[in-house]
């Protein structure tokens, strides 16, 4: 009897496996595991990623919690699982994402490895200086550097540049950046290698709307004291001199005006320590972003060129379109020409 | 709050615990949600709950007013009132600027500038997703295909947090009726939700953050800068990348949902697989596309009329499909392509059926064919809806076209890889998400959990630091 019904059961068809159902608190319990032990594998990275955010209930909150994590994460060697798969991706812990870094150089023009033409002994003149004579066979090299509104201009200027035709431009920008906190990002390190591996005669500089916070230290620094202003000041004039550190000309734009009156009021307090920075430098062309975007002298959305409304600004009320980078990139063009005497159309 | 975030992963657990603990009352559940869907879109904005409120209004005072009426006049007013008062909230906060700058520009270049104010209000995020829910649920209840909601159950229909930003579009007939059912706590489907978050976190994080910063971007930037090949890789991988961005949203939404014990609709299935225009839009975005055919195209007449009318509504309901994207000219050229397109092959089957010719049953390669030829069509399009403007969009397409004669530096095998298998996958059906599901939620509970945190930390480790934000939350 009992084999009778062994060998039914044993015929009989195996329901098709499906994906399981489990209770809600079981399926939280399980959730919560997962998110721990992630936590705790990538405690270090997100550690750095707090410490690194705008100062904040966010950012203390968060370290609040991912400190002890990641202290255990770095006793227990956990941590080494997730530095193992940067190290396989070539990658540091604090990763690299939202960096841009692009060169746009036509094939006519030497690479960033062949920067220098080899100077042949039996040749005895030196090709002519790009700053005075670009051409397509010896190209004015340009360095563009910002955060996201020097990308807003970076983009269109590049462009611009490559249709001159003699000029080979590097964009090198990061969002959210800025020059209060390097130990976000450190611009004056990054601005070192760039201008090491793009050897640049003119660079174009947009940045500090992120910049309105204080100083971390230590000692920490509160945005708003006179303390602030000098170190600021301070930061401004040792950035613009690793600009022009190599003999290159820079040109520094200035942020536009903000939509928010608040916002505005810090921005047009960075643009004033900028400036004051810019005149302590040699070779510094400050060139105010006003006439282009801020025609009214406040926030315009809109400009009239050529008896058409063009839109400058983004919905946000405070990055720059595509077309009002376009607008500032012609500007910066005409400085070019005007302020340095370089002879580009 | 951006669903690939430590913020999102934090509030989601909370949102479980208590959205299960409270199942069985049903009231406080909703109130739970409703309260958890406004903190969601408050993190970004606190003033445009408001807007979420007023949309919901409108909507719950016009289908009430149409329900409470015999007078079908009286109800046809009441309906064209809310959708009136909804497409308003709409226009103005996504078009006006764009019309007015445009009417102002026509005015000046006639000699009548300087009439219409400029303005350029900030967008509110989902604004088109919830305004067209909003206004599919006044006409379903005008069509008597539902009953008007309670209130508490139409806010949380419109605002529940899995679908809010960047959908999918869901009828109230799909949402509404499972709010009102009681879910069992003891049957979490939480292994093929959890298959698709992981896959919506890895196609968002990896591939579509992979592909746009590698191509895309570049190309798009400065395409008078990079050769023909680049440009060409550089609008596949749009493609690739949009689709990447989208669906996985999607996959994520419907994996949340699932996990609360709610179920929505499918949005995409397989669009790069499509062998027509037609078949693309039955795979692309399908919540979109069946609100547009139900609520924009059969309304003016659909199939039915002559060649030039049905070609109309065609080309009508795709120009506006287009806007619907987002007020530029660029959106609108997108429209038109996918518009012409269509009413091309639909003037051919017309022709063909008039002479009296049976459709075409292709080969294989026919097939293949056609597969590529719509997919190179969509990239088409896929180049103004991705451009900043016209002279942008062909300075690409000018790329394409003449940029052969210098060296590529963005198309690396990476990129090819990368590019080629989001492609490839789509073209062989796979029932592989119910199999790792399956498999995965037999393992020991233990493994499972270090399984899933494996898996997360792959994704987090091969995307980059920061995440963009969705390209359709700005829609």
């Amino acid at each position: 009897m009992s084999t009778r019904l062994d060998a039914a059961e044993a015929e009989r068809p195996l329901p098709p496996r499906r994906p399981r159902t489990l209770p809600w608190r079981t399926v939280l319990g399980l959730m919560a595991a997962s998110l721990a032990i992630w936590l705790l594998l990538d405690a270090v990275t997100l550690e750095h990623n707090a410490e690194v955010s705008p100062v904040g209930t966010r950012r203390t909150v968060a370290l609040v919690i991912l400190r002890p994590l990641a202290a255990i994460s770095r006793f227990t060697q956990v941590a080494r699982i997730e530095s193992a798969a940067n190290g396989a991706l070539g990658r540091t812990s604090a990763g690299s994402g939202g960096h841009t870094f692009v060169v746009i150089a036509p094939t006519t023009i030497p690479s960033s490895s062949t920067k220098h033409p080899p100077i042949h002994p039996s040749v005895t003149t030196l090709p002519p200086d790009p700053l005075t004579n670009p051409t397509a066979a010896n190209p004015l090299r340009a360095l563009l550097v910002g955060d996201s509104l020097g990308l807003d201009l970076g983009g269109p200027l590049q462009n611009r540049l490559a249709s001159t035709g003699v000029v080979a431009a590097t964009l090198d920008g990061k969002e959210s950046t800025g020059l209060t906190r390097p130990d976000y990002f450190d611009w004056p390190a990054e601005l070192n290698r760039a201008m090491a591996q793009v050897d640049p005669q003119l660079v174009v500089i947009m940045m500090g709307a992120n910049d309105p916070q204080s100083f971390l230290g230590p000692p920490v620094v509160n945005y708003g004291s006179p303390q602030w202003d000098h170190d600021y000041q301070h930061r401004a004039v040792a950035f613009m001199r690793e600009a022009t550190s190599r003999g290159a000309k820079l040109v520094w734009v200035s942020l536009p005006a903000m939509r928010d009156p608040a916002l505005n009021a810090k921005v047009a307090h960075i643009n004033a320590l900028q400036k004051a920075a810019a005149a302590k430098v040699p070779g510094v062309v400050y060139l105010s972003s006003d006439p282009t975007l801020s025609p009214g002298g406040g926030y315009t959305a809109f400009v009239t060129q050529g008896g058409q409304n063009i839109s400058v600004r983004e919905p946000d009320g405070i990055h720059v379109s595509a077309q009002g980078g376009a607008l500032l990139s012609d500007a910066v063009v005409r400085a070019m020409r005007h302020d340095l005497g370089i002879p580009i159309r | 709050m951006l669903f690939p975030t430590i913020d999102f992963a934090l509030f989601f657990l909370v949102v479980f615990g208590v959205g299960w603990s409270l199942s069985g009352k049903p009231v406080l559940w909703k109130l739970a949600m409703l309260g958890f869907s406004y903190f969601f879109y408050a993190w970004w904005d606190p003033r445009f709950v408001l807007l979420l409120v007023a949309e919901t209004l409108i909507a719950h005072v016009g289908a009430r007013r149409i329900h409470a009426t015999d007078d079908p006049v009286a109800a046809k007013r009441w309906m064209w009132a809310s959708v009136g008062g909804l497409l308003g909230i709409l226009g103005y906060f996504k078009y006006a600027g764009f019309f007015a700058v445009n009417l102002d520009n026509l005015l000046r270049a006639i000699g009548l500038g300087n009439l219409i104010p400029l303005i350029q209000p900030t967008l509110p995020i989902a604004i088109s997703f919830f305004t067209f829910m909003a206004i599919s649920y006044v006409v379903d209840v005008y069509r008597r295909q539902l009953q008007p909601a309670a209130p508490i159950d139409l806010a949380v229909y419109l605002a529940f947090f899995p679908h809010l930003v960047a959908g999918p579009i869901v009828r109230g007939s799909e949402l509404l009726p499972q709010l009102r059912r009681r879910r069992d706590p003891g049957r979490v489907d939480y292994s093929r939700a959890s298959v698709l978050i992981i896959q919506g976190l890895f196609k968002k994080v990896v591939i579509s953050s992979y592909i746009a910063s590698a191509i895309v971007d570049p190309v798009f930037q400065s395409p008078s800068s990079h050769s023909g090949l680049d440009a060409l890789f550089g609008v596949w991988g749009y493609a690739v990348q949009i689709y990447c961005d989208f669906s996985g949203y999607t996959d994520i939404a419907i994996g949340l949902a699932m996990l609360l014990g709610i179920s929505f609709p499918m949005n995409f299935d397989a669009p790069y697989s499509a062998f027509s225009l037609q078949d693309f839009w039955r795979r692309w975005h399908i919540t979109l596309s069946r609100w547009l055919r139900d609520y924009l195209y059969i309304p003016l007449g659909g199939n039915r009329g002559s060649e030039a009318e049905v070609a109309r509504n065609i080309m009508l309901t795709m120009i506006l499909g287009g806007l619907w994207h987002g007020a530029a000219w660029t959106f609108l050229a997108w429209g038109v392509l996918h518009g012409a397109g269509q009413v091309v092959a639909h003037l051919r089957r017309e022709r063909r059926a008039a002479k009296g010719l049976a459709p075409v049953v292709p080969s294989r390669l026919h097939r293949v064919g056609q597969v590529l030829f719509t997919f190179q069509f969509v990239c088409l399009a896929w180049i103004f809806f991705r451009a900043t403007s016209f002279s942008n969009a062909f300075a690409v397409l000018g790329r394409i076209v003449t940029g052969w004669g210098m060296g590529s530096n963005l198309v690396t095998p990476m990129v090819v890889i990368t590019i080629v298998a989001v492609l490839l996958v789509q073209q062989v059906p796979t029932r592989l998400g119910e199999r790792v599901a399956t498999t995965w939620s037999n393992l020991h509970l233990a493994v499972q959990a270090v399984t899933l945190a494996l898996v997360l930390l792959a994704i987090t480790t091969l995307g980059p630091t920061g995440v963009a934000p969705f390209i359709y939350y700005r829609f």
